[in-house]
């Protein structure tokens, strides 16, 4: 087993794994940049490393500075969580090629699942079913409006290179394929290094419902059945939650058989998951396989008992699963909120800035993986996820009023989050009869607006804050953040 | 001591008579008169049991204070109060008002990544001019009104900071003939 390990990555997800390496032993290295000097997953750690500026490119996502930072640390191998260098297959290369361990798949089926036409093209001639569409990237506009027109409006653009909803847009009519294209394959090449697109057919009312899956490298491959995570803003997912209410034993069977059909054939080692569409008459497609740790892994986790980065890192170890299918039951139900800093009225936009007070909530069946703390500053150089919460519960009802309670009392002042959309959702009657889909927020909460708050209690708190709290010019001097804060900004766009 | 706050759009008057020596204080809000003890728990909490004369009830808030007024966090709600009388965030507002919303400029820090009109285009209101990005993730600026490009100030790849104005777009309604 390694004895030390380097942490790729920053926020709640460096601060998961370093849990579960704790729990094992295994000493752990962060890396950080100039906009993460003071950030919480560097302090977690048994030690920190600093690795460039802010912008991702000069530090998270600098290969080099990375791999040489674990050889001066002694660490064996590299975690590198999800997003920044997860999934980039040059990076599990140029590891390998080091010698410092990689956990994750190979770089070569990293390669092949990562170019999205490339994996569409291997399950098809494994038998997994997949949405129709172009099997190969494309940068000709020319080529791209055909392959639209033939697959009918409203196409679905994809980067080729990468998910998460970057590079992705949904495309109505010919007239906006060119400017969607254009700012599609930036995004991408922004996001990913790779400006590749292509286009798919767009599943109205699809549910996204996707397999945990776990493979060793002695050719065992189990899945962690599903989750759904149907509930996305800007084609990214918000909520989500183990069991799906949409599936059926009998389906649960046969996409837990075709996520490990997926897995065999592209040679999979390691954690992955296997994203599908789900239609509303049970047929479910192929869309792409995540070759990294998820950020809603923890409701696999919380439902079928099992340490995801635990088996990640034993995997990466060269150890045999000591896990065989009919050890896997799902028990119970757990739903995951993501806590980003964003503003739900302004059609979910960032809002990055200083955290004046944090509170989590606590209790029976409640999980917090947070990467922040009161005082933090929300840097706007990278993805604006503070935290998730989990809750796990007997059964789905239960489940959702755990996590509408435990919302209630998650206190984050000074930035803006979701927390009071997500208290709606966990309220309203379509989310609790299960009936989720993909277009589930335009649909039943577009502009939605806060419930106001009892105005009489707050006027009389502010009272009694003026009365009993520090003089208003020492606080300020305290709350001015780094940036100007949302409550300046955020008003006026738009 | 009298208030002038104001939630959300609206403007509350409280009056208020502290006492406190024994952690309490009478309220009168429009007609409603409330008797509040309270406990100051932290510098960001606070316990209160209001009593409105026909019940008393338990209120935990956390309170922040920010440039704009405190932020309330109150049995599961969240709100921004703020304080009309408080004279130096009047005068901010007023800057903000003639200066940012009918104009182009970015909500925070971004990078300019493309500029969608020149100069002397017509545009409409809500029209895109401008694609920022910012945190990773592409937004367009809209025209705020109809009217004439006069002058667009940045280029690709540009950084742009709040209050920026990235392109400057003269009111339809000054060049109608």
């Amino acid at each position: 087993m390694f004895h030390k390990i380097l942490i790729a990555n920053r926020g709640e997800i460096a601060m998961r794994v370093i849990r579960t390496c704790r729990e094992m032993g295994i000493a752990t290295v962060a890396v950080y940049s100039d906009a993460d000097k003071k950030a919480a997953h560097r302090f977690c750690a048994d030690e920190s490393v600093h690795i460039g500026s802010s912008e991702p490119a000069r530090s998270y996502l600098n290969i080099e500075r990375i791999i040489a930072a674990a050889q001066e640390t002694g660490a064996m191998a590299i975690h590198p969580g999800y997003g920044f260098l997860s999934e980039n297959a040059d990076f599990a290369a140029a590891c390998e090629a080091a010698g410092v361990i990689f956990i994750g798949p190979p770089s070569k089926v990293i390669r092949a699942l990562g170019d999205k036409t490339v994996a569409r093209r291997m399950m098809v001639d494994s038998g997994v079913p997949v949405t129709p569409g172009m099997h190969r990237a494309e940068t000709d506009p020319v080529r791209l409006a055909e392959a639209a027109e033939q697959l009918g409006y409203p196409v679905l653009i994809k980067a080729a290179g990468g998910g998460g909803g970057k590079g992705m847009r949904i495309v109505a009519s010919s007239d906006q394929l060119p400017e969607a294209c254009r700012s599609a394959a930036r995004e991408a090449a922004a996001a990913f290094g790779n400006a590749d697109i292509y286009i798919e057919k767009y599943i109205a009312r699809p549910r996204h419902v996707e397999i945990q899956v776990l493979a060793d490298a002695h050719g065992n491959v189990i899945h962690l059945l599903e989750r759904e995570c149907s509930i996305q803003r800007r084609h990214q997912k918000i909520i989500e939650e183990s069991p799906s209410t949409a599936l059926t034993p009998i389906l649960r069977d046969k996409m837990g058989q075709a996520a490990v059909a997926a897995a065999r054939a592209a040679g999979y080692v390691n954690a992955g998951t296997v994203e599908f569409l789900l239609d509303e008459n049970g047929g479910f497609y192929f869309l792409e396989v995540n070759t990294r740790l998820q950020v809603e892994h923890p409701v696999t986790e919380m439902i079928t008992g099992i340490d995801i980065v635990r088996h990640q890192i034993e995997i990466a170890a060269g150890r045999k699963l000591n896990l065989s299918q009919s050890d896997i039951a799902g028990r119970g139900h757990a739903i995951e909120c993501r806590i980003y800093a964003e503003d739900p009225e302004n059609d979910f936009f960032p809002s990055p800035g200083k955290i004046l007070f944090l509170q989590e909530p606590t209790g029976p069946g409640i999980r917090n993986d947070g990467g922040v703390y009161s005082g933090a500053t929300v840097p706007l150089e990278y993805d604006p996820i503070l935290s998730k919460l989990i809750v796990y519960a007997e059964n789905r009802e239960l489940a959702v009023k755990r996590m509408r309670d435990a919302l209630s009392r998650y206190v984050i002042l000074g930035i803006k989050t979701p927390i009071l959309f997500l208290m709606d959702v966990m309220d309203s009657e379509t989310f609790k009869q299960g009936d989720t889909h993909t277009d589930f927020i335009p649909r039943h909460f577009a502009n939605w607006k806060p419930t106001p708050v009892n105005p009489h209690g707050a006027c009389l708190a502010f009272a009694v804050h003026e009365l009993t709290g520090k003089k208003r010019s020492e606080a300020f001097s305290t709350a001015k953040g780094q940036f100007p804060t949302p409550w300046e900004t955020l008003g006026n766009w738009r | 001591m009298e208030y002038n706050l104001r939630i959300s759009d609206a403007d509350i008057r409280m009056e208020i008579d502290p006492h406190r020596e024994n952690n309490s204080l009478t309220a009168v809000i429009g007609e409603q008169e409330y008797r509040v003890s309270y406990e100051a728990v932290s510098e960001n909490r606070i316990y209160m049991v209001v009593d409105d004369g026909k019940e008393k009830i338990g209120m935990d808030a956390y309170v922040a204070q920010t440039a704009d007024g405190k932020v309330i966090h109150i049995n599961g709600g969240v709100c921004m109060v703020s304080d009309n009388d408080d004279s130096s965030r009047q005068q901010r507002k007023k800057n903000g008002a003639a200066g940012l919303p009918d104009r182009v400029t970015p909500p925070m820090p971004s990078l300019v990544i493309s500029v969608l009109v020149k100069t002397g285009d017509t545009v409409e209101k809500g029209q895109g001019v401008v694609v920022v990005s910012a945190m990773k993730m592409e937004t367009t600026l809209m025209a705020p009104y109809a009217g004439k490009v006069r002058s667009v100030n940045v280029a690709e790849g540009d950084k742009a900071a709040p209050g920026d104005i990235l392109v400057d777009i003269e009111r339809a309604e000054t060049y109608k003939n």
